[in-house]
């Protein structure tokens, strides 16, 4: 029935008066009445003529401007009782320790007045304790998670579904109505299921052993007086995002026990791996960069070895000594082929079926490793049964366990079980699931098949999340009961066999929060609280392990150190039970079919992708391919260039767009040339693409367009995981293709070489290193002169000076007088993590600008590290091969094939001769007599002239205010929660002045004023910049230069220090050290 | 100094001299009172060395307030043994102590060895109690002067001006008149009338030298006089300009507090409350806690202000003076802050606090002698900072400071450099903060 019914605006309408109706069309009136109001008579009379306009005008102006002088009034609230740790002013740190289910570290929190803003590792306790630097190594995405506690898109407090979104409740509604609904599940039968990333709390183990106990299987309760069996079942399950079950199964299979060993990198003169990242990614990483950097150290020739065979180039591959680019699915092969190499010589059985061209390529490995037997390790990074069984008959043939490999005091990490989680999936699809109960794992958006999990999801009758984000798991939930970030949290940790870890809260929960054990405790009936818990948990353990006088001394002890070490483990002997003609037929399997075998990475910056949510992380550029806010194809650039792909990429650059279909699954991503990555392979890194669908994942993970829509990051690479046997498997293969289009991409160095500059990068094989004289790989540079200094009679081009006897300015008398602040930087020791980047982030309140404006070149890190990779070209090449000089630059461009790569942190050098400064016309950048080039923001008038003059390009411009809503998608610093991480000490700079690295000029006057206040000499090391704390490797050292007792003295004056750029003639506080490659063949570069 | 200034300072100066005849006017005033004095003092002095920890003449402290006791146990029992040992009269059961006990908490008083005589010289001085004059620091010379604010003289310089133009004009107008009475008389036209502007005019165009010299001399004025004015814009404190002092939700007496016990002051050390100060770049506001350090006791003022200003501080600390409770409901103190450095300067008050051993005065004024409200005494201008550190002298040699004997010895060990600079820095026999790098844009800027 059509309807009938007419509305009406008003009674005009309604009468359809047609003089009313007139020119109702038109929205205005079509003829505006000026020249009547003009000519009404009463202007006649006006005297204001313009001048008189011009002069209300000015004055009103003048007057406003006027009345603006007035100083605002600015409120002081103190505290109404202090707290007695707090001075405001002066920071606090606390010990505590990180744990996300992929990363540990013992860390220290500084905090002010009450609010946590810096991250470092713990320098002298805890599994990443260097003890013999005296420091605890981190990474970037652990100095980075201090941001995430201040993400104001976090769930701020428990939050139930309802009609398609969630609504806002109190603990007591939740709890009562999980607890509620949990009883009513487990007394109808329905099983339970905690699924968690890996546990390695003790006291959260108990904590979910109290819920099993009460809604657990066959106890009997009491109720009303009446016996009432409780049918319910509470499994726990354990899923690790990325799977190490190949490893652990395979531990089991050998020597009876499913668990990851403990790793020592110091005890390896050899070390090879077969695509294992362990410097960013595999395993434990802040045990092994800070091992795998203490061997790294050619002084002395304790170097060891480091071989690499590897489809993409990872980070460790950068590193290694040896790098040999091997396809995906050669990896096994290669493995079996160095089993059976080491299998002759040790007289064991071999497996049979490796390749020739194999088992060529590991014959030298194997010699190697035999004549290192006891003191090497080999590792591979593929998450396969088979290849993980090879991999430990190698060790066990090498004798390496009980040295380099630690069974008995295993690692308690990784002990996600695939094959349980593949049943959970079933299960719920089967709706034989009754609750599910979530924490610390994302399976709609990291299982091979998220969507199935999501499906089964909606079939549980209750499913609760401890999320604190609504994210692509927790927003198909029920209710989401946010956990605090763990910086409000208190818990306890076993990393390893005997060793406890705490960690303590250092802010009160933010939001109405609470931690999820809290809440697993709460539903459980227990009537104790976590930490209660905590602390019965340890009084146990501590009883049984310490020689304690008193329980709450060794508590407070423990609470204050972070770390309780309880014991070592002892050596059990061990005997190898594994099967290995079957695991050599596992790890022969092909990855699938396809023109392109694909790789699935974890990139440095971002892990496994829980917190891709946060910007630090996100504009980190990546330590290869310097592409920041994006994930992309990794491909060979003779890859590219068959398929006509755009292999530079630039600000007017774009990428090239490829479809890369795996199967049934497609990805559109941009394609990055990655020099080193094995042609007929492609590597695509996991952890981006969150908030597809618009869940609210927090900032930088997802950002919105000019009509908010959702845009993700990258695209989500999980669904291309597959399970391989038991375990989930990161290789595949597939089809690739160009889509036509393009993609523009934010990256911070187009430049893929140094040019054959040695000024720049020097380097040098370990063997020149031991027996050459200083002047054969690190000559400083000379300038021919106008004088016979030779004495030969002569003036010629053989008169030379140093380039140090040159002086344009000036010099500023700081050579030993009064503190002279230096810094040198080992390449050898720097493995290219950017770690340093984001604690630089963290101190100096760097703004985050986002993508587009890192592709304009204005991202603003004062920091950045610069990577080369080796050409094949060289002058004597194009000399044998007559080739002109720009052709041989523009090959000299391009890298090799096989490349070896340098890392190089460059900051401001705080050159004592600065070209910044002369020409500067306001003096905003000036020396001081402490050799620190200084920049002070309030005279900068923003010319820009100091950062064309500088040599090295580390100066910064504030090309907008960043802490406007124009970047508050992407700058932490703009909402009222994130700007709670700001360091106070440090001015946030301003739209139009150029900013640079100041040295941590805060930290140094701080320290400054501690060591008067205390009257003694500034301690060498008391005084540490960001990135040298934050540095996992010890690669970058500070200090006082005038100190002679100073390790930086020390350094910089050593027969490998040098300065980038010398014949500049800038005289920089800062030094690098000689990169030295334990390599037999001369290194590439040759010094003259 | 400009003239307001010294204007400013002459008309301070007289008025300070009118209070202080006031003041003195006042304190002779107290002499007559109708007591005996003798025992009056001799009860004080038994009061202050038994009595005064926990009881006051005129109000409820720990105890009972003296005053009237003698009334209020009248007919009730005997208070000279209660006043000895009052747990042991409470034996005897006497209805009046047991109520007196039971309504201050069950509070035991400590027994008392005093004589009958002493008991009564206390209940004498307790009846008769007068609170003592202040002095020095009391509120007649306290009474609120304003700001020294320069600018408040200039409406009188308007006056004046305005008088001298008035006078001028009508002089002229009588010079005029008198010219054209000469003219008529000479049988002349009368002169034209000119407006004052084209008189002046006309002087100028006959006198170019002379109008050319005062028109530069005033454009240089006033150009100056600009410049001298933009100076000041946003700054408060030091000589020249007003100090800020802006009204404060409590209105603290710092020289009450801090003066010198010589004037009747409490002498108390500025980083007992400002505990920051050695320890910190903040001296720090101190929490209303440390107040109650000593107000949990003292809950009354010197006058009925400051009486209820300690109110203001039991609200803060949520404390029921009644009770003697802490009720849990804390309301924080929304000061207004005096000293505003910008965001971009660093100022450690601990450097310079515990370093360098500067008394708060140097820079905060005589905050213990003649402010009553903490006022901003100092222009906080970098010229003003710049200008100490280029006058101060930093000891290198011979203090027990490791760090400058280290900074000293690597001056003196360098021949080149280092003597050549030490030369330098000496020529005015000192080494100064400035000649250290205390001139330098990072020590304070980052």
């Amino acid at each position: 029935m059509s309807s009938t019914k007419r509305y009406w605006k008003d009674l005009a309408e309604l009468h359809q008066d047609p003089e009313a109706l007139a020119g109702r069309e038109n929205e205005f009136p079509t003829d505006l009445p000026i020249d009547q109001v003009l000519g009404d008579p009463k202007f006649n009379g006006a005297t204001t003529g313009r001048r008189d306009f011009l002069k209300f005008l000015g004055f009103s102006v003048s007057a406003a401007t006027l009345a603006a002088c007035e100083t605002p009034v600015v409120k002081s609230i103190p505290y109404v009782n202090k707290p007695e740790e707090i001075t405001p002013g002066v920071a606090t740190w606390y010990a505590s320790t990180y744990y996300d289910g992929d990363d540990y570290a013992s860390i220290l929190v500084k905090t002010r007045e009450g609010r946590p803003i810096h991250i470092m590792g713990n320098p002298r306790h805890g599994l990443n304790n260097d003890a013999k630097a005296g420091k605890g190594a981190i990474n970037a995405r652990i100095n980075s998670s201090v941001l995430a506690l201040y993400d104001s898109e976090r769930v701020k407090g428990p939050v139930m579904r309802h009609e398609g979104g969630f609504m806002p409740h109190s603990w007591e509604e939740a709890d009562k109505a999980i607890m509620g609904k949990l009883d009513e599940l487990s007394k109808a039968g329905k099983r339970i299921v905690v699924l968690t990333g890996t546990v390695i709390s003790p006291a959260t183990r108990q904590a979910i052993d109290k819920l099993k106990n009460r809604f657990g299987g066959s106890t009997v309760e009491q109720e009303d007086g009446l016996e009432v069996s409780m049918g319910g079942r509470v499994d726990h399950v354990q899923y690790d995002t990325i799977s190490y079950a190949g490893l652990t199964r395979a531990n089991k299979a050998c020597f009876g026990k499913a668990v990851m060993p403990s790793y020592d990198l110091t005890k390896a003169d050899v070390l090879v791996s077969f695509g294992a990242d362990f410097l960013s990614t595999w395993g434990n990483t802040t045990e092994h960069t800070w091992q795998y950097a203490q061997r790294r150290k050619p002084e002395g020739g304790h170097m060891n070895r480091h071989w690499q065979f590897e489809a993409r180039m990872s980070l460790t591959g950068a590193n290694a000594d040896v790098r040999v680019p091997t396809l995906p699915s050669a990896l096994p092969k290669a493995i079996i082929a160095l089993h059976d190499h080491l299998a002759k010589k040790a007289g064991a059985s071999t497996v049979g079926g490796a390749s020739a061209e194999m088992s060529e390529a590991t014959a030298k490995v194997a010699d190697e490793l035999w004549a290192a037997r006891g003191k090497s390790l080999v590792l591979a990074g593929a998450n396969d049964e088979g290849v993980q069984t090879l991999v430990n008959h190698i060790n066990w043939m090498l004798g390496n366990y009980g040295q380099s490999i630690d069974m008995a005091g295993h690692s308690w990490m990784k002990q996600g079980d695939d094959a349980a989680m593949d049943r959970l999936v079933q299960d719920l699809n089967a709706g034989k699931v009754g609750a599910i109960l979530l924490h610390g794992v994302n399976p709609v958006y990291s299982l091979p098949d998220g969507a199935s999990f999501a499906a089964g999801l909606a079939k549980a009758d209750l499913s609760v999340s401890f999320s604190g984000h609504a994210d692509e798991t927790a927003s198909h939930c029920a209710w989401i009961c946010p956990d605090n970030h763990y910086l409000e949290s208190w818990n306890d940790l076993m990393p390893r066999v005997g060793h406890y870890a705490l960690a303590q809260p250092v802010i009160s929960p933010l939001f109405n929060t609470r931690q999820w054990q809290d809440s697993l405790l709460a539903w459980s009936g227990a009537d104790m609280g976590y930490h209660q818990l905590i602390k019965s948990t340890w009084e146990a353990a501590m009883t049984n392990y310490g020689s304690m006088t008193s329980f709450e001394n060794a508590w407070n002890k423990a609470v204050h150190d972070g770390v309780f070490h309880a014991y070592d483990a002892e050596a059990v002997e061990l005997t190898f039970t594994g099967d290995l003609s079957g695991a050599a037929k596992q790890a022969a399997l092909m990855p699938g079919q396809g023109t392109f075998e694909v790789e699935l990475y974890t990139s440095p910056a971002l892990g496994n992708g829980l917190h891709a949510n946060n910007p630090w992380l996100q504009e980190m550029p990546d330590p290869l391919t310097k592409v920041t806010w994006d994930n992309y194809v990794c491909m060979a650039p003779s890859d590219m260039e068959q398929l006509g792909l755009q292999t530079y990429l630039g600000q007017e650059s774009p990428a090239s767009l490829v479809t890369l279909s795996v199967g049934d699954r497609t990805l559109e991503l941009p394609a990055v040339p990655l020099p080193g990555q094995k042609p007929g392979s492609v590597s695509v890194a996991l952890g981006y693409g969150r908030g597809a669908n618009g869940e609210r994942v927090g900032r930088a993970a997802c950002l919105s367009d000019d009509d908010g829509n959702p845009v993700p990051v990258g695209r989500n690479a999980y669904p291309m995981t597959r399970m391989s046997g038991s375990a989930v498997s990161y290789v595949t293969a597939g089809e690739l293709t160009a889509t036509g289009g393009t993609y523009p991409i934010g990256i911070t160095q187009t430049h893929l070489t140094d040019m054959d500059r040695h000024s720049v990068v020097k380097e040098v094989d370990l063997k020149t290193f031991l027996t050459a004289d200083k002047e054969v790989y690190n000559h400083p540079h000379e300038l021919a002169v106008h004088e016979d200094v030779n004495g030969d009679g002569v003036v010629d081009a053989r008169d030379k000076k140093s380039v140090l006897e040159f002086d344009l300015w000036n010099a500023h008398a700081v050579e030993g007088v009064g503190h002279r602040w230096g810094m040198s930087i080992d390449l050898n020791s720097c493995i290219g993590c950017g770690a340093c980047i984001t604690a630089c982030n963290s101190e100096n309140n760097i703004p985050v600008v986002g993508k587009d404006e890192v592709r304009r070149s204005r991202e603003m890190h004062w920091m950045r590290i610069d990577r080369y990779y080796s050409s094949d070209m060289t002058k004597e090449r194009a000399q044998e091969e007559g080739l002109g000089k720009i052709g041989m630059y523009l090959d000299m461009e391009v890298p090799s094939e096989k490349p070896s790569v340098v890392f190089m942190p460059v900051m401001c050098q705080h050159c004592n001769h600065a070209p910044c400064e002369t020409v500067c016309p306001v003096a905003a950048t000036t020396h001081s007599n402490e050799g620190l080039n200084q920049m002070t923001y309030n005279r900068c008038i923003g010319t820009r002239y100091c950062a064309n003059n500088c040599p090295y390009k580390v100066r910064r411009f504030n090309w907008f205010n960043y802490v406007t809503e124009k970047f508050g998608e992407v700058n932490p610093a703009w909402d009222e929660v994130g700007r709670m991480v700001l360091n106070p000490d440090v001015t946030v700079r301003s739209r139009g002045v150029i900013e640079k690295c100041s040295m941590c000029v805060q930290r140094i006057q701080a320290g400054k004023i501690a060591a008067k206040k205390d009257g003694s000499p500034v301690k060498d090391g008391d005084i540490q910049t960001a990135c040298s704390s934050g540095c996992p490797t010890s690669a970058i050292t500070f200090g006082d230069l005038n100190d002679e007792g100073s390790l930086v003295r020390q350094l910089a004056t050593s027969d490998r220090a040098y300065h980038m750029l010398e014949e500049v003639g800038v005289q920089p506080n800062v030094n690098y050290l000689v990169k030295v490659r334990n390599t037999e063949e001369a290194a590439h570069g040759h010094h003259a | 100094m400009p003239l307001p200034a010294r204007f400013s300072r002459v008309f301070t100066g007289l008025f300070h001299a009118v209070l202080t005849l006031l003041l003195i006017a006042s304190l002779s005033g107290l002499q007559a009172q109708d007591v005996d004095q003798a025992l009056y003092d001799a009860g004080e002095k038994v009061f202050k060395g038994n009595c005064a920890s926990c009881h006051k003449p005129d109000a409820n402290m720990t105890g009972p307030a003296l005053k009237g006791a003698r009334e209020r146990w009248d007919g009730k029992g005997d208070i000279y043994a209660w006043i000895r040992n009052s747990q042991e009269y409470l034996k005897t059961g006497n209805e009046y102590a047991n109520k007196l006990f039971e309504e201050w908490n069950k509070s035991v008083m400590t027994p008392m060895a005093l004589s009958d005589e002493e008991i009564d010289a206390v209940l004498y001085y307790a009846d008769n109690y007068a609170p003592p004059a202040p002095k020095g620091g009391g509120d007649v010379a306290q009474a609120p002067t304003g700001p020294t604010d320069a600018g408040s003289l200039w409406p009188w310089m308007l006056v004046l001006i305005l008088l001298f133009v008035v006078v001028a004009l009508s002089l002229t107008g009588v010079k005029k008149s008198l010219a054209n009475a000469v003219q008529e008389a000479e049988g002349r036209e009368p002169l034209p009338d000119r407006t004052f502007v084209q008189s002046v005019q006309e002087w100028a165009w006959n006198n170019k030298g002379l109008a050319t010299v005062i028109g530069l001399a005033v454009t240089v004025w006033v150009v100056l006089a600009l410049w001298n004015f933009a100076w000041t814009i946003g700054v408060y404190g030091g000589d020249e300009v007003a100090h800020y002092r802006p009204e404060q939700p409590i209105a603290f007496n710092h020289t009450l507090h801090a003066g010198s016990a010589g004037d009747g002051n409490l002498a108390i050390n500025c980083q007992y409350c400002h505990s920051g100060a050695e320890k910190s770049k903040h001296a720090g506001i101190p929490s209303a806690n440390v107040c109650m350090n000593c107000h949990q006791a003292v809950n009354q003022g010197r006058t009925e202000a400051g009486t209820a200003d300690i109110q203001k501080i039991y609200a803060a600390v949520g404390w029921d003076p009644e009770t003697m409770k802490y009720t849990g409901e804390p309301e924080p103190i929304r000061w207004v802050k005096v000293h505003n450095l910008p965001d971009h300067v660093y100022f450690p008050h601990d450097a310079h606090v515990a370093v360098a051993k500067l008394e708060c005065q140097e820079c905060h004024g005589p905050i213990d002698k003649e402010m009553t409200v903490a006022e901003q005494w100092a222009p906080l201008t970098m010229g003003w900072c710049i200008e100490c550190h280029g006058d101060k002298a930093v000891k290198l040699a011979g203090t027990d400071n490791g760090y400058y004997e280290e900074m000293h010895r690597r001056l003196i060990e360098n021949e080149k450099l280092g003597h050549r600079e030490l030369k330098k820095w000496l020529e005015d026999e000192k080494v100064t903060v400035k000649e250290l790098g205390g001139w330098e844009c990072a020590k304070c800027h980052y």
